[in-house]
C-alpha cells in the first residue's frame, strides 16, 4: 500500500495574458490504506491534485511522493501514469464506448500477462461485488447510470491498484442511487484497503467516504481534518459553507453583565468573549429551533423574538425562515418537524456553545 | 395574429422549396455522369449528330467493347496500386496522428515544440502542390531504378498521400474525449494498444472519410503516373483516358465511354462507403474541437 505525500505543490496555468494559480503550495500526507477526501467549490483546483496524482498532469513547482519514492517534480514526470499503478474513476466514467463492459473491464489486465482463466476469474469476482455480472456482455451506451458508475469502478478495482482516485464519482448519479453507490465504495474501501482520494464539492461524498478530508479553497489547502471536527470546527465561512449548511450573520459585540453576546437586531447570540466589535457568525440549521414556549430546557437559549416569513418543506422537515420584528432582512432559517404559519410570533433558540464565530 | 398568418410560408410549401434546391444541385452535379453514360453508347455516327445531352434513338455498347480492350491493363494496374497504397498511406497517417496527438498533449515543452514544428512540415507536404516537386521526384525514382515500376508508382504516392491522411485524421483524433485515452495510459495500455483497440476504432468513420480521400485523389491522379511510367503496360487509368484525345480528331463516343469505365471504381467506393463518409464528416462538425 502506498502513502502519498504532496510538498509545496504548486499548479499554475499560463495563458497567453494571464496565469492562473490553480495550486497554490499544497502540503498533505495521505495515509497508506487511508480514505481521503477532498472538498472544495468548483474550480478551486481539486481536479488538478488529483490529475497530478494520477500524472497525468505535473506540478509548476513542488514534489510528489509515494511512499519514499519521487512520482514527480517541477514540471517533470518521473514515474508515468502507466507505472504508477492508479484505478481512477473519472467524473463522466471515461468507459471504451467501442467495448462491452466485460472489454472494459478486462482491458488493464491485458498487460499483467495473466491466463485468460484467470482473467475471466477477476473480473467475475468482481462483477459479483459490484453486481453487474448480468450486464457484462452490454454495451456503455446500454447501461444506466448506476451501472456505468460499477463497470468504470470494477475496471478501476480489477488490477488491484495501489491507490483509487475518484474524480466527482457521484455526481453524474441519480439522488436515490448516491447512497448505496457511496456505501458501495466505502465497503470496498474497507475490505481492500486501499488508499482511496475521493474529489468531491458534495460534503455527502465526504461523510459518507472519507476518514479525513482536506478543504481546497482557491488552490489553498486551508483545513485537513476528520470530516465531523471541520464540520463543527471550520476555520472560515466559506469552509463552512461547503461542509454544510449554515445561517450566516452579521453581528455586533455587546458586554451585558459580564457576558458577551453579538447582537443581531433583535437577536442576541451568546458567545465567548472576544476582541473584536464586528463578527461573523455562522450557525448549523440542526442548532437552531423555534417554538411558542419561552424555555426549552437548560440547553437552549432564547434569543429573541421572531416573526415566520415563509414556511417551505425539505427532505422530511419543514424548513421555517424568520425574521427579528425590526428587520424583515435578517433572515433565519430553522428546520422543524412541523409548519408554521406565516406572520406567527414565535421564540428563536440556540443550543449553547454552538455558534460559529469568524472575525 | 392573421397579419402573423399571412407573412408565414407553410410548411409543405417550405419544404417543397427545400426539395426543389437540392433536386437543383443534384441534377447540376449529375450531368457530367448522365452525358458520360449516354454518349458512350452512342455510335461514330450519333455522337455527332444528336446533342451532347439528348440520348441516342438506337444506344450501343460498341464503344464500350472498343476501349475495354485498352483499358483492363491500365485498370488492374491502377487497383493494384492505388488501392494498398490508399489504405497503407491512410492507416499510417492515422498512426502519426495519434503520434502527434501524444505528443502535443505531453508536459515537455521540447516533445510539444518537436510536435508543432513537424506537424506544420507536414501540412506543408500537403499543401505544396505536388506538380512543383515533381522534377525531383521523377529523378529521385529513377536514381533508386524504380521507373515503370508498380514499386516506383506506389512509393510516390505515399510520400504525398501519407501526410494527407495525417493531416486529416489528426482533426478526427481530436475528437475522442481525452479522458479516455487518459484512462487507457492509466490501465497500462501500450501506444500500439491504446492506437488499435481504441483510438483507431473509434475513429473510424473518419478513417473511412479520409481513406474514400485518399483513394480518389490517388485514383484521379494523373501526373505522377505520367512522369513515372512509359511503357503502356505500366499505364494507370487517368493517362490512357487521356490518350483517347488525339491531337488531329477525337472519338467523343468513346473517350466518354473510357472516362466512365475509369470512374466505375471511385464512383462505386462513394457510394458503398459515402454514410461512412457523412458519418466523419459529422463527427467533425460535433467534437471537433476536443471535447
Amino acid at each position: 500500500m502506498v502513502k502519498v505525500i504532496t510538498k509545496d505543490v504548486t499548479k499554475i496555468f499560463k495563458s497567453k495574458k494571464k496565469e492562473v494559480v490553480a495550486l497554490d503550495k499544497i502540503n498533505m500526507e495521505i495515509n497508506s490504506g487511508e480514505s481521503f477526501g477532498i472538498l472544495g467549490p468548483s474550480g478551486a483546483g481539486k481536479t488538478t491534485l488529483m490529475r497530478i496524482i494520477a500524472g497525468l498532469d505535473v506540478p509548476t513547482a513542488g514534489e510528489l511522493y509515494f511512499n519514499d519514492e519521487l512520482v514527480a517534480a517541477s514540471n517533470r514526470l518521473i514515474v508515468p501514469p502507466e507505472d504508477r499503478n492508479i484505478g481512477m474513476v473519472f467524473q463522466t466514467w471515461a468507459l471504451y464506448p467501442n467495448m462491452t463492459a466485460y472489454d472494459n473491464i478486462a482491458f488493464p489486465l491485458k498487460s499483467l500477462k495473466i491466463s485468460k482463466a484467470e482473467e475471466q476469474k477477476k473480473i467475475n469476482d468482481i462483477a459479483e461485488i459490484l453486481g453487474i455480472s448480468h450486464v457484462l456482455n452490454h454495451y456503455p451506451r446500454e447501461l444506466s447510470g448506476g451501472q456505468q458508475q460499477r463497470v468504470a469502478l470494477a475496471r478501476a478495482l480489477v488490477k488491484n491498484p495501489s491507490i483509487l482516485l475518484l474524480d466527482e464519482p457521484f455526481s453524474n448519479l441519480d439522488a436515490r442511487i448516491r447512497d448505496s453507490a457511496r456505501a458501495l465504495v466505502r465497503r470496498i474501501q474497507n475490505e481492500l484497503k486501499i488508499t482511496t482520494i475521493t474529489v468531491s464539492h458534495d460534503p455527502a461524498d465526504i461523510f459518507s467516504i472519507a476518514e479525513r478530508a482536506g478543504v481546497i479553497v482557491h488552490g489553498k489547502l486551508v483545513q485537513v481534518d476528520k470530516p465531523s471536527i471541520i464540520y463543527s470546527k471550520p476555520i472560515t465561512v466559506e469552509v463552512a459553507k461547503l461542509i454544510g449548511d449554515l445561517v450566516e450573520l452579521n453581528g455586533r459585540i455587546e458586554d451585558r453583565n459580564g457576558a458577551t453576546y453579538a447582537v443581531v437586531d433583535d437577536f442576541s447570540f451568546p458567545i465567548n468573549k472576544i476582541n473584536a466589535s464586528n463578527v461573523r457568525l455562522g450557525i448549523r440549521l440542526e442548532d437552531l429551533k423555534i417554538s411558542k414556549e419561552s424555555s426549552l430546557g437548560s440547553d437552549w437559549f432564547l434569543v429573541g423574538r421572531a416573526r415566520v416569513k415563509v414556511s417551505s418543506y425539505s427532505s422530511g422537515l419543514f424548513r421555517v425562515t424568520v425574521v427579528p420584528p425590526s428587520n424583515d432582512n435578517t433572515e433565519v432559517v430553522v428546520m422543524m418537524d412541523k409548519p408554521f404559519d406565516v406572520g406567527e410570533e414565535v421564540n428563536l433558540f440556540i443550543r449553547l456553545g454552538k455558534v460559529l464565530v469568524f472575525t | 395574429m392573421s397579419k402573423a398568418k399571412t407573412k408565414r410560408i407553410s410548411p409543405a410549401v417550405k419544404a417543397a422549396i427545400h426539395q426543389l434546391v437540392i433536386i437543383i444541385f443534384v441534377v447540376i452535379w449529375l450531368v457530367p455522369i448522365y452525358a458520360m453514360v449516354i454518349n458512350g453508347l452512342k455510335s461514330d455516327v450519333a455522337v455527332y449528330t444528336t446533342p451532347v445531352l439528348v440520348p441516342s434513338s438506337s444506344p450501343t455498347l460498341e464503344p464500350f467493347q472498343a476501349v475495354w480492350s485498352s483499358l483492363s491493363r491500365p485498370l488492374l494496374n491502377s487497383l493494384i496500386i492505388v488501392l494498398p497504397v490508399a489504405f497503407i498511406a491512410t492507416f499510417l497517417g492515422s498512426m502519426a496522428a495519434y503520434f502527434f496527438y501524444m505528443l502535443s498533449n505531453s508536459f515537455s515543452k521540447v516533445s510539444s515544440f518537436i510536435s508543432n514544428f513537424l506537424f506544420s512540415l507536414i501540412s506543408l507536404a500537403t499543401f505544396i502542390p505536388y506538380q512543383a516537386t515533381l522534377i525531383p521526384l521523377t529523378k529521385l525514382i529513377a536514381d533508386m531504378g524504380l521507373l515503370n515500376t508498380y514499386w516506383g508508382l506506389a512509393f510516390a504516392f505515399f510520400i504525398f498521400y501519407m501526410p494527407t491522411g495525417a493531416l486529416l485524421m489528426s482533426i478526427f483524433i481530436t475528437a475522442i474525449p481525452p479522458r479516455i485515452i487518459e484512462a487507457a495510459r492509466l490501465d497500462k495500455g501500450s501506444d500500439w494498444r491504446i492506437f488499435i483497440k481504441l483510438v483507431f476504432p473509434l475513429s473510424l468513420p473518419g478513417f473511412v472519410s479520409t481513406l474514400i480521400f485518399n483513394i480518389i485523389e490517388t485514383w484521379n491522379n494523373f501526373f505522377i503516373p505520367l512522369m513515372l511510367t512509359t511503357t503502356p503496360n505500366m499505364r494507370l487509368i487517368p493517362v490512357t483516358v487521356q490518350s483517347f484525345t488525339g491531337g488531329y480528331a477525337t472519338l467523343y463516343n468513346e473517350t466518354f465511354a473510357a472516362a466512365f469505365i475509369a470512374s466505375i471504381v471511385p464512383l462505386g467506393i462513394f457510394i458503398f462507403l459515402g454514410r461512412y463518409f457523412i458519418k466523419g464528416l459529422i463527427a467533425l462538425g460535433t467534437g471537433g474541437k476536443g471535447v
